[in-house]
């Protein structure tokens, strides 16, 4: 046993993050920690990394009792972090990267080709491929994670973290990472993976800890346990089977005709998109990100003005028309990304709930905000989507990715208008915020509201449309009805594919 | 044809004068912005050195020694505040700096008051200047000797310097992980580098130049002190910083190219021109100068994010 954490207790105010967590890892092993958001599972890492320090508790470090004060002592210690958030210098090369601070230096002079001729012994010697002259900029998200991994071998890490480390990652670059943790762990390296991803741990993992609510619930092995199991033990309960409830569509709320869109390269970004939205029906839009789905959002939302054709929203004429007006004819939008778009992370919550709507007397008279009407409305969102806060003035960046993404759920989702644009609701969240999400999603779809979802999650798509359509290259190529598809045929038709095939 | 040599030859010396001073502080401006400090101070810092050079070799009876190393002094230890404002007290670095450039213009004139008793100007005959150099070719070009009229070593050492910080920049190991901290403060800071000890050193170094530039404008080609002798010099300095993108080679023909600004300026002074348009032409060149600057950064950024899309698109075509 290399490693021995036992008994670790932290607590943040009067939130007990981790109580009497207790983990232990072999060598060579892959131990996968499982949980939700806030389960805890960050923390006991970030405890373990040197980055937080435990009220209690004692870690057992090849035999050695350790007390880590920063991740230089943890480093010193052979144990290395890929965090989930990379740490690189984005302006430099991929060698510059990796062997800073531990440079090989001729009379103060930092040696360039002995320095690359390190990254590349390295990079081969663990299959890990990268051109060490290649600006990180310029490098996939893949790659970056690559250089990432080489950084902790290159300090001599023989126990590696990796925090949720697919959650930046396209399909492909999974595998790739899956493939790169088993060659490690045969090397003989120690891993331990933080996810919630439960396919991933059962590809890779050999032990599995269960954490829940700061505690562990369970420690497994791979082989003696199923992906249900895992997931009953996480959220301790049965995730439920969403069904949509069959349901007649109503009169039309979206109608987009003939939408084009040329972008600077004279390409057309959209190219005579027609869609309709109706009451009382989720529409999804399934397409590799990159296909004008962005485009079209931009354009139905108001936020991009410069497009051919028309939209209609609510029966009112929106056609090159500001965000505002759209907004007042009757739709709302959770955005793509929840902090570019979606929110302000140095706002409270209670302001964040506010936004968009600040001008309507609800919430202010003559200019003057209704602080307590603001707070009021704020506090009954939060306990209405049990969000996981202290109160409404906490900061929007305090809060972890699912309650960020249940905030702008609850703000759009609850504006008394008949239609929401959601795109890509649940990117990045747990299974129980994801679940709540949906559920949400298909309440107001029930009580007569249009949806337009757009995702590149398919099963996200074929779980909660009414119809579908499938984009790709700016168009809208094919339409379908709920259970009309399946997965396979769908992913055929987002990379360009033809229906009979 | 021989007035026409003398001429350009002068304007030419005229431009390595004004050049400098800008240039010292620019390349202090550089280096701290690529350790993610932003200085603005640079116009205080020059003015202290300015007027510490002139104290110190009035009461030493004129050691031109002793008021170089004066002046850098003072700069290093204004700079030095500067620094424990902004990176241990965490101040915003444009209040600071604006509070420095302020005070060091009330503060010299009220010292040139207790010291020397007069207001506005001083200047003794006592008072010795930098030694000024005719480098040994200039012989070779009779006309073009006066190329070098009035150039002293400092002149020549913030040329060195503008190569030397380069050469420190980016091929030692200490300049790379100062640019490192640069491009990201935590990933640095991650690896076990002490962030605020680095940037600390890195501008209280950078008072060295600014001391160097300050002793130039009191010391150089005349030898006095009068009340705002930088004449905003200093922020003239931060937008040849932004020009040459902080980086010591850009950096130092942007510098040259406001110091052929002032050149120009003054010269056409003796012209029928009227002298308030010759004297605001370093000005307007400084705004137009970020204006074009400014511009250019727009375009760059746009063409980056445009080849970004297009890597994105051809990844998505390669992978379907």
């Amino acid at each position: 046993m290399i490693l021995q954490m036992k008994d670790i207790v932290k607590t943040y105010g009067n939130v007990v993050a981790n109580d009497h967590v207790s983990i232990d890892l072999n060598e060579g092993e892959i131990l996968a920690i499982v949980g939700e958001n806030g389960a805890g599972k960050s923390t006991i890492m970030k405890i373990l990394y040197g980055l937080e320090k435990a009220d209690s508790g004692e870690i057992t470090v090849w035999g050695e009792k350790v007390n880590f004060r920063s991740p230089i002592d943890a480093m010193k210690h052979h144990i290395g972090m890929v965090q989930q958030h990379f740490m690189l210098f984005g302006s430099m090369t991929v060698t510059e990267n990796i062997v800073y601070n531990n440079e090989i230096a001729k009379n103060g002079f930092f040696d360039r080709k002995a320095n690359r001729e390190k990254v590349r012994q390295l990079s081969e010697k663990y299959g890990l491929m990268v051109d060490p002259d290649a600006i990180i900029d310029d490098c996939p998200v893949g790659t970056q994670q690559r250089v990432e991994i080489l950084k902790t071998l290159y300090q001599d890490a023989s126990l590696i973290i990796f925090d949720e480390p697919s959650a930046v990652l396209t399909p492909n670059e999974v595998d790739d990472l899956l493939r790169t943790l088993r060659e490690l762990a045969k090397a003989g390296k120690s891993i331990i993976l933080i996810t919630h991803k439960l396919n991933e741990v059962m590809a890779v993992a050999d032990r599995i800890t269960v954490m829940r609510a700061g505690k562990v619930i369970k420690t497994l092995n791979r082989a003696d346990t199923n992906t249900d199991e895992l997931s009953y033990l996480m959220i301790g309960r049965h995730t439920a089977d969403l069904q949509l409830r069959p349901h007649n569509p109503g009169e039309t709320l979206l109608q987009v005709k003939d939408l084009t869109m040329g972008s600077a390269a004279g390409k057309k970004v959209l190219n005579g998109v027609n869609l309709e939205v109706r009451a009382g029906e989720i529409v999804g839009i399934a397409g590799v990100s990159g296909n004008g789905q962005t485009e079209l959002v931009r354009c139905i939302t108001g936020l991009e003005r410069e497009y051919e054709g028309s939209v209609t929203v609510c029966g009112h004429d929106v056609s090159n028309k500001g965000v505002d007006t759209i907004r007042q004819a009757g739709l709302s939008h959770i955005p793509e990304d929840r902090y570019v778009w979606g929110s302000a992370r140095e706002a409270s919550l209670s302001d964040n709930f506010l936004m968009g709507e600040e001008n309507s007397e609800k919430y202010s008279r003559h200019g003057v905000l209704k602080s307590k009407q603001i707070i009021e409305h704020a506090d009954k969102l939060i306990a209405e989507y049990s969000v996981k806060v202290d109160n409404s003035r906490q900061k929007m960046k305090e809060l972890s990715g699912g309650n960020a993404q249940k905030i702008i759920t609850a703000r759009e989702i609850e504006r008394e208008v008949p239609l929401t644009i959601a795109c890509e609701p649940t990117r990045g969240i747990d299974i129980g915020a994801m679940e709540f999400v949906h559920e949400r999603l298909v309440n107001k779809r029930d009580h007569n509201g249009g949806i337009l979802l757009v995702s590149s999650e398919l099963s996200e798509i074929l779980k909660l449309s009414d119809r579908i359509y499938v984009m790709y290259n700016g168009q809208l190529n094919h339409e379908f009805k709920h259970g009309e598809v399946d997965e396979r045929k769908l992913g055929k038709l987002m990379l360009g594919g033809k229906a009979d095939e | 044809m021989n007035f026409s040599w003398t001429y350009i030859s002068a304007i030419i010396s005229s431009t390595f004068r004004m050049c400098s001073p800008i240039l010292l502080c620019s390349l202090a401006a550089a280096v701290c912005s690529k350790a993610n400090v932003f200085n603005i101070a640079m116009e205080g810092c020059m003015m202290i050195s300015a007027f510490f050079a002139i104290v110190v070799n009035y009461f030493t009876g004129g050691s031109v020694i002793l008021s170089v190393l004066a002046a850098i002094l003072s700069s290093m230890a204004v700079s030095a505040l500067l620094a424990y404002f902004i990176i241990k007290l965490k101040a915003s670095p444009v209040v600071v700096g604006m509070a420095i450039n302020t005070t060091s213009s009330g503060l010299t004139t009220y010292l040139m008051y207790v010291f020397f008793k007069t207001k506005g100007l001083f200047q003794r005959p006592s008072l010795v200047g930098l030694t000024k150099v005719t480098p040994f070719f200039a012989s070779w070009f009779p006309e073009l000797s006066q190329m070098f009229y009035g150039l002293t070593y400092v002149d020549y050492l913030s040329w060195v310097l503008a190569i030397a910080v380069y050469i420190f920049m980016y091929k030692t190991v200490l300049g790379y992980r100062i640019r490192a901290i640069g491009i990201n403060q935590e990933a640095a800071r991650s690896l076990g580098t002490p962030v605020e000890k680095y940037q600390f050193i890195t501008m209280t170094l950078s008072g060295i130049l600014c001391g160097l530039a300050g002793c130039l404008l009191s010391m150089g080609s005349v030898t006095l002190f009068i009340q705002n002798i930088t004449s905003g010099k200093g922020y003239i300095a931060m937008t040849a910083n932004n020009l040459g993108r902080s980086h010591p080679i850009g950096v130092a023909l942007a510098s040259l190219f406001f110091g052929i600004c002032q050149s120009v300026g003054s010269f056409l002074q003796q012209t029928s021109l009227k002298g308030q348009i010759t004297g605001a032409i370093p000005y307007v060149a400084t705004i137009l100068a970020s204006i074009v600057s400014s511009i250019r950064t727009k375009q760059i950024k746009e063409r980056k994010i445009h080849e970004a899309m297009k890597k994105t698109v051809e990844r998505q075509e390669n992978a379907s």
